[in-house]
């Protein structure tokens, strides 16, 4: 049943009770900017209006909270489950290749999915890829009138705001921010416990002939700094692109990172240690924070347990 | 050198009539020997059998060899063959299609010798192309190509000129010049064989005809014997008239109007 | 033009690319740190980047760029079409099946032998498919109906991988798309001496069916009544062409251009006779290929952009270039 569907009375009813039985808890976490904070004045847990504006600058207004969710988009599925929301999912796409989701029905491919079986669903929210790859399918949502948020999954502040922005949509901000607060906290604690080791020059790898490499600006290269990492190639003027295969031998590799289908030429890089990789580290999800630890733990080894030291 | 067919029959898989049944002939050397008949007749299928392109039941003999007894070169040495019709896809002069007619005489990468040269020139100035030999071969009038084609065929310097409709689409200026051109080699030694439409031509030039008609023999003999208004009304399906013409001493054909 | 020039000039520009493909390229090295690299000595990582990386690599775009002019120069006058080129019978098609296959599925982590070897084999899939479609009548091979098997040939490779990256994963794709446009920067020197070791006589065969390939190339019927054993000519030339443009494609991808364009350059400058063009083209080929890979790779370094479209880039123009100045030439 759709939001607009409800006569307002009784939303206006439900939204009444709703507010005397909340406690009125969360707070906002420090980075909302102020242009996004038109919903300020409606709380978190409660089950107010909300209006989201999604990675596309379009404002997404919800009556209320999400209650069945189609995502397109495999890391934003991740964020639902983490928040707590994973059984409001109703569908998944091919790409949701984890266990849990194995049951829920699949729409195709998150970019351009079956739209019969998305309105056989009939969820009251899709969320989407931003980005101009697929024009039909917002459009078509438009038509059916099929909410839809669109959201951005490339790198770790995108990843943070799908987080904040799926916590409006679902009612669960204060899950989404403390989820947020975890993450930052997790990652600065990484940052402390990796200073302990001097910098790893890292090549990632995604494969072919001539080799295929991340360079500055991606996801795997924040991941990297983070995780005490200094990406060779931070002069590639292109996020990926393929290098001759001399620049990969003559710059200084201490690790190389090599995820896809072929496997690397270790006479690339002699005196480097190749390690081989899940390129599902490449995609952007609310483990981010895992991702970097077990990237950290690839490139140094173990890293230090116990309390920190004391800031200075 | 002596052309001959015994009995010939050439069938194609798919027609139950055979597209030459029991054709005969006889060509002497020094002589210019003509093959007619109305469309679908059987003389390109001669061509064929004549020169051992087609599997044939019946004997073709040349030189009083059997044809299939000739080695390739050997053969290609021996008679040229212009064929009614081919097309240049690439640049090529009109001296590089002639010499291609010393194929037969040359090793895989052996280069031209003095005798080959000088045969591609001999042939050149046989058909009148000395002034062409530079010229790429698609700026050639239709008339100018064919006597290069000729030409080539006259480099691999044989003892018989096998040709299938050599003047088809040529004006009469070049048709003639073609023609005069068979008959003095023609003349001089060489066993010609000509497959020709047009009977006026054949009359005027030919030493011996024969016609076929479906395949068969209609007729073969002297110009005069072969061409004979009952015969030719037979074969042609058309009233046709035959008078004598008094410039050129043959027998000239008028076709008359339906009735 | 004469063609001893012509044959001095290209030789002496095929050798000029091997020079610079190896001085040059995206790590910036001076003069005497390559000649100390190539005598032995120095730096082991520059010693590797001209011995290991950049020699290989612009020997391997010699016998590749030659072996697809010379394959395109044979496959236009077997099939007496200008517009004949070396993949026209599909072998494009078959090895970028084989390649899609191996790097879908991810056999390709097994060896680096995988994907040049998935990619031969199909393009002999191709090459057997097409033959076996030319002669089914039993009788001699038909070019036309060689050609039209090629195109049909292609056209239902081209959907085997459309279909194969339609359900693929976005890494697949990438890496597949990336494969078929075509790389020199795989060359290894057991690569460039399995190369060598069939190129060579290949084009020796060829050269030596330069003659009949001449008559060839004005018709079957005119080839067969000057002396030339027609079947055999076409099968063998065929073959080898086929086999030629096959093992190139297997080690390096589909690089297009070369072998339709530089034939025809080279026609156009010394005529039709395959006694000339054929080594020619070549020769062409080889210095065209190498010098094209050096641009691929300096443009943008350190990125390397897909060799093919340089071949391209550069093809194009330059063919219609010539082209103009043989229409205003008398």
């Amino acid at each position: 049943m759709r939001p607009r569907q409800i006569p307002r009375v009784v939303m206006g009813l439900r939204h009444a009770l709703l507010l005397l039985v909340s406690a009125g808890v969360a707070c906002s976490s420090g980075d909302r900017q102020p242009a996004d904070d038109r919903d300020g004045s409606e709380r978190a847990g409660g089950a107010a209006a909300v209006e989201i504006v999604d990675a596309n600058g379009r404002t997404l207004r919800l009556d209320e909270p999400a209650a069945r969710i189609l995502s397109l988009v495999p890391s934003a599925t991740l964020t639902l489950r983490t928040l707590g929301a994973g059984d409001r999912l109703v569908g998944r796409t091919d790409y949701d290749t984890e266990p849990w989701a194995s049951e829920l029905p699949s729409v195709g491919g998150g970019l351009e999915p079956n739209l019969e079986a998305v309105v056989t669903l009939q969820p009251d929210l899709v969320v989407r890829f931003a980005g101009s790859q697929d024009r039909r399918t917002p459009q078509r949502l438009d038509d059916l009138g099929i909410p839809h948020l669109a959201v951005r999954p490339d790198g770790i502040g995108d990843v943070l705001e799908t987080i904040r922005m799926l916590g409006l949509a679902t009612g669960r901000t204060a899950e989404a921010d403390s989820l947020v607060s975890a993450i930052r906290s997790d990652l600065q604690d990484l940052e402390a416990r990796v200073a302990a080791f001097p910098r790893k020059s890292v090549a990632y790898v995604l494969g072919g002939t001539p080799p295929w490499v991340a360079g500055p600006g991606t996801y795997i290269d924040e991941l990297l700094t983070l995780a005490g990492g200094d990406n060779v190639f931070a002069d590639l003027e292109a996020l990926y692109a393929p290098v001759s295969p001399e620049e990969v031998r003559s710059r200084r590799i201490d690790v190389v990172l090599a995820s896809g289908a072929e496997a690397f030429d270790t006479s690339l890089a002699p005196d480097a240690r190749v390690e081989v990789v899940d390129d599902r580290l490449e995609i952007p999800g609310p483990d981010l924070a895992d991702s970097a630890r077990r990237l950290a733990e690839l490139l140094h080894g173990p890293l230090p347990s116990g309390p920190l030291p004391a800031d200075p | 050198m002596r052309l001959r067919a015994e009995g010939v029959v050439v069938r194609y898989p798919g027609s139950s009539a055979p597209a030459l049944d029991d054709v005969s002939m006889d060509v002497q050397s020094g002589s210019l020997y003509a093959v007619l008949g109305p469309n679908g007749s059987g003389k390109s299928s001669l061509m064929r059998a004549l020169l051992g392109l087609r599997r044939i039941e019946g004997r073709v003999l040349i030189d009083e060899r059997p044809v299939g007894a000739w080695d390739r070169r050997e053969l290609a040495r021996a008679v040229g063959a212009v064929t009614q019709s081919e097309s240049i896809s690439f640049p090529l002069t009109t001296r590089e299609l002639v010499a291609m007619g010393r194929y037969p005489y040359l090793g895989p990468l052996e280069r031209e010798g003095e005798a080959d040269r000088s045969a591609i020139e001999r042939a050149l100035d046989a058909c009148d192309l000395v002034d062409l030999a530079a010229r790429d071969v698609t700026t050639l009038s239709g008339g100018e190509f064919q006597r290069a084609r000729l030409a080539r065929a006259l480099a691999q310097e044989p003892r018989a000129l096998v040709l299938d409709e050599p003047t088809a689409s040529l004006d009469v200026g070049h048709e003639m010049t073609i023609l005069e051109l068979l008959r003095s080699s023609a003349d001089s030694g060489m066993t010609v064989l000509l497959i020709t439409h047009g009977l006026d031509m054949a009359s005027r030039f030919a030493d011996r005809m024969l016609l076929l008609s479906h395949g068969k023999v209609a007729a073969e003999g002297t110009p005069a014997e072969v061409v004979r208004e009952e015969t030719l009304r037979a074969v042609y399906g058309w009233p046709l008239a035959v008078h004598h013409d008094p410039a050129t001493g043959a027998p000239r054909v008028t076709p008359l109007g339906s009735r | 033009m004469n063609r001893w020039m012509l044959g001095a000039g290209l030789l002496l520009a095929t050798v000029v690319s091997v020079l610079l493909g190896v001085r040059l390229g995206s790590v910036p090295l001076t003069t005497p740190q390559v000649l100390e690299a190539l005598k032995g000595g120095g730096d082991p990582v520059i010693r590797d980047i001209v011995v290991q990386l950049r020699l290989p690599r612009v020997l391997l775009g010699v016998l590749v760029g030659g072996g697809l002019a010379i394959a395109g120069a044979t496959f236009q006058a077997l099939l007496r079409n200008p517009l004949a080129e070396p993949y026209i019978l599909g072998i494009s098609g078959g090895a970028s099946v084989g390649a899609v296959l191996v790097l879908a599925f991810g056999w390709v982590a097994a060896g680096s032998w995988a994907l040049p070897l998935a990619a031969f084999a199909g393009a002999l899939v191709a090459i057997v498919l097409v033959f076996r479609v030319a002669t089914a009548t039993g009788r001699a091979m038909d070019v036309r109906v060689l050609l039209l098997a090629g195109v049909v040939v292609a056209a239902f490779f081209s959907a085997c991988i459309a279909f194969i990256l339609s359900i693929s994963p976005a890494r697949t794709i990438q890496s597949a798309v990336l494969w078929i446009m075509g790389s020199l920067a795989g060359a290894t020197w057991r690569g460039v001496f399995l190369t060598a070791v069939y190129t060579t006589p290949a084009v020796l065969l060829l050269v030596g069916l330069a003659r009949p390939l001449n008559l060839l190339a004005i018709g079957e019927e005119t080839a067969h009544h000057l002396g030339a054993d027609v079947e055999k000519v076409k099968r063998t030339s065929l073959v080898v062409a086929a086999l030629i443009t096959a093992s190139g494609v297997a080690v390096a991808g589909v690089i297009g251009f070369v072998g339709l364009i530089v034939p025809h350059a080279v026609r156009l400058l010394v005529g039709s006779d395959h006694r000339a063009l054929l080594p020619l083209s070549f020769l062409a080929g080889a210095a065209f290929l190498t010098l094209a890979d050096l641009a691929a790779r300096l443009a943008l370094s350190p990125t390397e952009i897909p060799i093919g479209v340089i071949t391209a880039f550069i093809g194009v123009p330059f063919f219609l270039v010539l082209l103009r100045r043989s229409m205003t030439t008398p």
